[in-house]
């Protein structure tokens, strides 16, 4: 017994000795790093690149040209660009740190701003960047960000996404121009302003006995909806930069009147509008005529002309027909059948998108020549031309003019909202979505449950304080 | 009355376990240690030397082939020790000090993989500890063998009886390190997640830290959270009940109508509810979904007919997309149920059958007297089993309704939400990843309270033994 | 004389009446499945791809454009590769999941050793936990050993959590007589001969259904493969299909169609093995 106690005591006490020794000198290892400058400027040679572009780029064919040029142009290099081949909303912060992400990536900024604060990708040195300049200052500011005083910006914006009425032209009445152009400048009053299109819509609901819709839209889809409450005072976040989670503004200014043009709206339409049926069902609905107009982003063009054909138009004809303009003007008294106080622009909620470098590459000097030349004059004008998006170059767009000029002007003139960008923002569409959901089915079944002024501002109110739920309640923070 | 009796019975039972079971550790505890304290008092000087080396013992036995290989098993524990084993150990307490930077290139310190690999750390130890103590008993064994000058078993014998007497632990190997590795440290690690403040804004690389049972109070003080809690919880039993209650009769049902011996063709009967076996659950909950919303068919079918177009599954429906769901669910469910009702129908002994005839038993009675009693004693495990399963049931409301819809009165949910749904609102929707392990591990801790129970007092698993 | 004869005509339209409800009622239900897998077919063949251009149930017009596109247009969708992805993790994850039920199942059921009921418990307990919660660590460990984007790593995870549901095939191997196992021994079989010879061949209806059902898990799982498979070319049909853009809703439904199309040919194919195989692990006597 004497001898085996010890040997079963010593046993466990060198186990234990290695454990504790190997764990301090773990724990107490000085792991410094150096920080170094990451864009040297030197290209890295023979590498290959991967970037991640959005399917729509891909299907048209675009990703294919630019990764030709580009490794064409920087065969010298040994620089290779390929497709990185996942999915384009793939989450950097998951698969970045653990190497399986791309090395460029194009998004909307609301997603590419949300990996800021893990430092999932690099600032970028604007003095570097070819087309800094010809970008508007509110484009860049999607990209921006201030730490400890200093301001960053994380991506290249390369196009402006916001939201726009698409419409058969060949759908307005006949006799437009005596009976639907009140200022007689040659644009139909529908695509003008709200109280117009609402009228007109229900002229056409009436008419076709309720088989036919003039505007029809998926009011619970507060991307498009959300637009209405800020052309009143409404916003996402308050602060100075429009990022303080803890200020909800959903419900300030007269957003209420936003709310109730929503609920306006709804009465045109049918219950598919409480939703997301029409986001789905749009373009075959517009291309048998059975909807006169709807609000989408521009990269889904080619959808509506596409279900054109495939109902027998030739492509010309769609092309000519399915217009795509600026969004109306809201009426000032927020009441669509109220017109006594004029309009006013509409302010939308929109997006940049762009590129950006993901920290984990290993060659960053190669990435930024790659964002260079994809967003070139010449690869933007390509991809305008093969995609049909709204350049954020200056040099482009005065080019094509315009529409997209609008748009330009617009993100100028801040009458888009430009998603905010921090992380909590997804957090903000539930609560919003049900809400709209709510007051257009209110609406259509005739319940009056928010036909009051003051029963909106609460419905506003309570969304409000269920994001700031969603967003923090639990976190404790 | 017969009712209440049974009850009582019932919890009488369960007292009287769990008073034999405290009476009872003591003497377990002396039992288990008898064993140790003899090896100690009795073992030799060969005993020793494995008690300080693993396998020295079994070396100077001149059992060389073992005893090289727990020398061997020996020095890869320390070898794992000193390369990660130690670090990782320290890992789970401290969850990491440095914060990464990928913007300069600092790894860092993952905390979330350090609780994991530390996790892996401690199961590791455990693994040691129970090599080591294999160890020890061996070569006590050979030493008894010695000393009463049997013939220890030689190293061939002994691998031999691995694929005989000891088949089940060459058999058992894999399972339980797969078991180990994948299902139960995800658990540990959810179940230790609940006591940090993992979550939010505070992912990697955010350095995650232990909050002890901070998550739990705050739950607990969150003036929303109770009644959402009971107001799910009330559903989620219900439609656990209902669904499985639904399913099982519905299986039966349609076994025993397929079982008549006037139904002609019975394999291409039985072919269609197959196929809706046949096709994954998300196509099937993708299409009722479409099936039931706005622009559906089956409103097509309304709207044409002259009605109104019904939001089955919309914002203001409670009971009808809860009825809907417990109905997707028997359609996706009820054929498995009818299989294996089937085979057990086939089981039943027809004699009796005969007799009841024979005495003139109605059908209705001898489905009653025979047919159910047998198969719902030869069903209980299964329907434990499905009960959980549909207590659980995260797929049908999650595919089925918008993602979007709040109720009134619920906290970050909806009226149809199971709890599994809730939980994963706020815990990946959300982020609230700790909550919802918190949330999680109170749920999990009723529920298994109950099944174990329920396990236990069953009549399955205390005749198990009696079966042979 | 009449009496009795109109006796036998009321016991006969009875009979008569009996079979009619039977039947009136099977073909209710039979309907009632077969529809929705009716509706899918046809929406697969609808010529438009989106699937509001049908009146109602059906297709307003069809044609095969969906079936064609699903084969031939691969750079966005590549539907053939995902299908052989598939079929590959399936296959394999059937057959080392199996295997290690089959095992776990006949030690539970034959060997009494000590941590024995421990382990039976300790399952039943897992099985409670909500698997979701556990995903985020399934993701973090296949990190550490560097198999995610590798089909083989799926594999290993769904063979290693086969095991846990042991309890259907145990019940099965209670079943057996053990005086066969007895009777062997006493030849001098070991046990593992006694598994192999005598067991295996005994079980094969249990065989059938745990490689059925540890087929059929990951033919149609969708989580797993969405969090663990990155690159598109590795994709599973399910998370490829569910990538679909929502207005081709044909292109969905036919990709639907195939990937149930294996499964229900296996079902008929052993449906008598599946039968016995579930009743024999239920029924304990």
């Amino acid at each position: 017994m004497k001898k085996i106690l010890p040997a079963l005591i010593a046993h466990i006490a060198v186990i234990l000795a290695i454990v504790i020794s190997f764990g301090v000198i773990s724990v107490t290892a000085d792991r410094s790093a150096s920080g170094n400058e990451k864009f040297t400027g030197v290209l890295e040679r023979n590498v290959t690149l991967h970037v991640l572009e959005n399917n729509t780029a891909k299907e048209q064919g675009y990703l294919k040209e630019l990764l030709d040029s580009f490794n064409e142009r920087y065969k010298e290099y040994g620089i290779k660009a390929v497709d990185a081949n996942i999915d384009q909303y793939n989450d950097l912060e998951q698969s970045g740190p653990f190497g399986y992400g791309p090395d460029v990536l194009y998004q909307a900024n609301d997603a590419v701003m949300k990996y800021v604060d893990g430092h999932h990708i690099l600032p970028l040195p604007l003095e570097k960047i070819a087309c800094k300049d010809l970008v508007s200052e509110n484009a860049w500011s999607a990209y921006e960000k201030n730490i400890d005083q200093q301001s960053y910006t994380f991506g290249v914006p390369v196009n402006i996404q916001q939201p726009l009425l698409f419409y058969r032209k060949d759908l307005l009445p006949a006799d437009w121009e005596t009976e639907w152009d009140d200022n007689k400048n040659g644009i139909p009053d529908m695509i003008e302003n709200w109280s117009a299109l609402y009228r007109f819509s229900k002229q056409i609901r009436q008419e076709s006995g309720g088989k036919k819709y003039g505007y029809m839209q998926s009011l619970c889809d507060s991307y498009f909806s959300s637009g209405y409450l800020f052309s009143f005072g409404g916003y996402v976040f308050g602060g100075e930069d429009g990022t303080d989670t803890r200020d909800i503004g959903f419900d300030k200014g007269e957003s209420y009147k936003g709310a109730k043009i929503v609920r306006q709206l709804a009465s045109v339409m049918n219950m598919e509008c409480t939703e997301f049926t029409v986001s789905d069902n749009r373009y075959s609905r517009l291309a048998e005529g059975t909807y006169f107009a709807t609000m989408t982003t521009p990269d889904v063009y080619t959808m509506f002309i596409r279900e054109m054909v495939n109902k027998g138009y030739t492509e010309e004809y769609a092309k000519e027909n399915v217009v795509m303009v600026d969004v109306p003007q809201v009426p000032v008294s927020g009441d669509l059948e109220d017109e006594s106080l004029g309009f006013k622009d509409m302010t939308v909620m929109g997006g940049v998108n762009g590129y950006a470098i993901s920290s984990y590459t290993s060659y960053p000097n190669a990435a930024l020549e790659f964002v260079n030349y994809a967003t070139s004059y010449k690869m933007v004008k390509k991809r305008y031309e093969l995609l049909g998006i709204s350049p954020a170059r200056k040099d482009v767009v005065d080019e094509i003019g315009g529409l997209h000029k609008e748009i330009n002007d617009n993100l100028d003139g801040n009458s888009i909202y430009v998603m905010p960008s921090v992380r909590a923002t997804a957090q903000i569409w539930p609560p919003m979505e049900n809400f709209f959901s709510l007051i257009a089915g209110d609406m259509l079944e005739n319940k009056n449950v928010y036909s009051t002024d003051e029963a909106l501002k609460n419905g506003l109110k309570k969304v409000s304080k269920d994001a700031y739920d969603a967003i923090h309640t639990l976190s404790g923070s | 009355m017969k009712f209440k009796a049974k009850c009582k019975s019932f919890f009488v039972k369960l007292k009287n376990k769990f008073v034999n079971f405290i009476k009872q550790l003591p003497f377990k505890f002396k039992s288990k240690f008898a064993g140790a304290k003899e090896i100690i008092t009795q073992g030799n000087g060969k005993v020793m030397s494995s008690f300080a080396v693993m396998g020295l013992g079994q070396l100077l036995y001149k059992q060389w082939a073992k005893g090289a290989l727990f020398l061997l098993l020996q020095a890869g524990f320390i070898l794992y020790f000193v390369l990660s084993g130690a670090a990782d150990l320290f890992g789970l307490f401290t969850l990491g000090q440095v914060q990464g930077d990928a913007w300069y290139g600092i790894e860092g310190d993952n905390s979330v993989v350090m609780m994991l690999m530390g996790i892996l750390a401690v199961i590791m130890i455990i693994f040691y500890a129970v090599i080591y103590t294999a160890n020890i008993k061996d070569v006590y064994r050979t030493q008894c063998c010695a000393d009463t000058l049997k013939p220890a078993a030689g190293f061939k014998k002994e691998v031999s009886s691995l694929l005989d007497k000891n088949f089940h632990k060459t058999a058992l190997t894999l399972p339980v390190i797969g078991v180990c590795v994948f299902s139960i440290l995800p658990i540990v690690f959810m179940i230790l997640i609940a006591f940090t403040n993992y979550g939010g804004a505070n992912i990697p690389p955010a350095l995650v830290d232990w909050v002890g049972f901070e998550n739990f109070g705050r739950i607990f003080s969150l003036g929303e959270f109770a009644p959402t809690f009971f107001k799910i919880f009330g559903w989620n039993l219900l439609w656990a009940l209902l669904s499985t209650a639904i399913n099982y009769f519905g299986g039966l049902g349609l076994a025993l109508l397929l079982n008549k011996k006037c139904v002609k063709g019975k394999a291409i009967w039985r072919a269609f509810p197959i196929l809706a076996y046949a096709i994954p659950g998300f196509i099937t909950l993708l299409g009722f979904k479409f099936m039931f919303s706005y622009g559906g068919p089956i409103n097509y079918y309304i709207q044409a007919a002259g009605g109104e177009a019904v939001g089955f599954l919309s914002v203001n429906s409670k009971w009808m997309a809860r009825f809907i769901g417990l109905g997707v669910n028997a359609w996706i469910s009820i054929p498995s149920t009818m299989l294996l009702a089937t085979g057990i129908l086939s089981n039943i002994n027809t004699d009796l059958y005969e007799a009841a005839r024979v005495d003139g038993a109605s059908s209705w009675k001898q489905f009653i007297k025979i047919t159910l009693p047998y198969v719902l004693f030869a069903t209980t495990p299964v329907l434990i089993t499905q009960f959980i399963n549909n207590f659980n049931h995260f797929g049908i409301f999650y595919f089925l309704r918008d993602a979007s819809i709040r109720s009134e009165g619920y906290f970050l949910a909806n009226n149809t939400d199971l709890l599994i749904n809730w939980l994963y609102r706020m815990s990946i929707d959300n982020n609230y990843y700790s909550i919802g392990a918190a949330i999680s591990l109170v749920i999990f801790i009723i529920t298994s309270l109950i099944s174990l129970t329920v396990y236990v007092l069953s009549p399955s698993y205390k005749q198990e033994e009696t079966f042979r | 004389m009449n009496k009795a004869k109109a006796k036998v005509a009321k016991a006969k339209t009875k009979k008569v009446l009996n079979v009619a409800i039977t039947y009136c009622i099977l073909i209710v239900v039979a309907f009632i499945f077969f529809f929705p897998c009716l509706w899918l077919i046809l929406a697969s063949f609808s010529k438009s791809g989106s699937i509001y251009s049908f009146d109602g149930f059906f297709p307003s017009e069809y044609g095969f454009d969906a079936f064609k596109s699903l084969f031939t247009d691969t750079v966005m969708y590549n539907y053939p590769k995902w299908f052989l992805n598939t079929l590959f993790i399936a296959v394999m994850s059937c057959l080392f999941g199996t295997l290690l039920t089959i095992l776990t199942a006949y030690c539970m059921s034959r060997f009494r050793f000590k941590s024995r009921k421990a382990m039976m418990k300790a399952t039943l307990l897992l099985g409670m936990f909500p698997s979701f919660m556990g995903t985020i660590a399934v993701y973090l460990i296949m990190t550490q050993f560097n198999l995610i984007n590798q089909q083989w790593g799926l594999i290993l995870i769904y063979s290693a959590q086969a095991p846990m549901g042991y309890m259907v095939q145990k019940g099965f191997f209670d079943t057996i007589p053990y005086s066969i196992d007895e009777a062997a021994r006493i030849d001098g079989a070991s046990n593992f001969t006694v598994f192999v010879k005598f067991i295996l061949p005994l079980s094969k209806p249990m065989l059938v259904y745990t490689a059925l059902t540890s087929f059929t898990w990951p033919w149609s799982d969708f989580i797993l493969p969405k969090m663990l498979l990155i690159d598109k070319d590795l994709y599973t049909v399910a998370v490829g299909l569910m990538s679909l853009g929502e207005t081709e809703f044909a292109r969905f439904a036919a990709g639907s169609i195939f990937i149930a199309i294996p499964i229900i040919v296996l079902y008929f194919c052993l449906v008598k093995y599946m039968i016995n195989g579930m009743a024999a692990g239920a029924v304990k006597e």
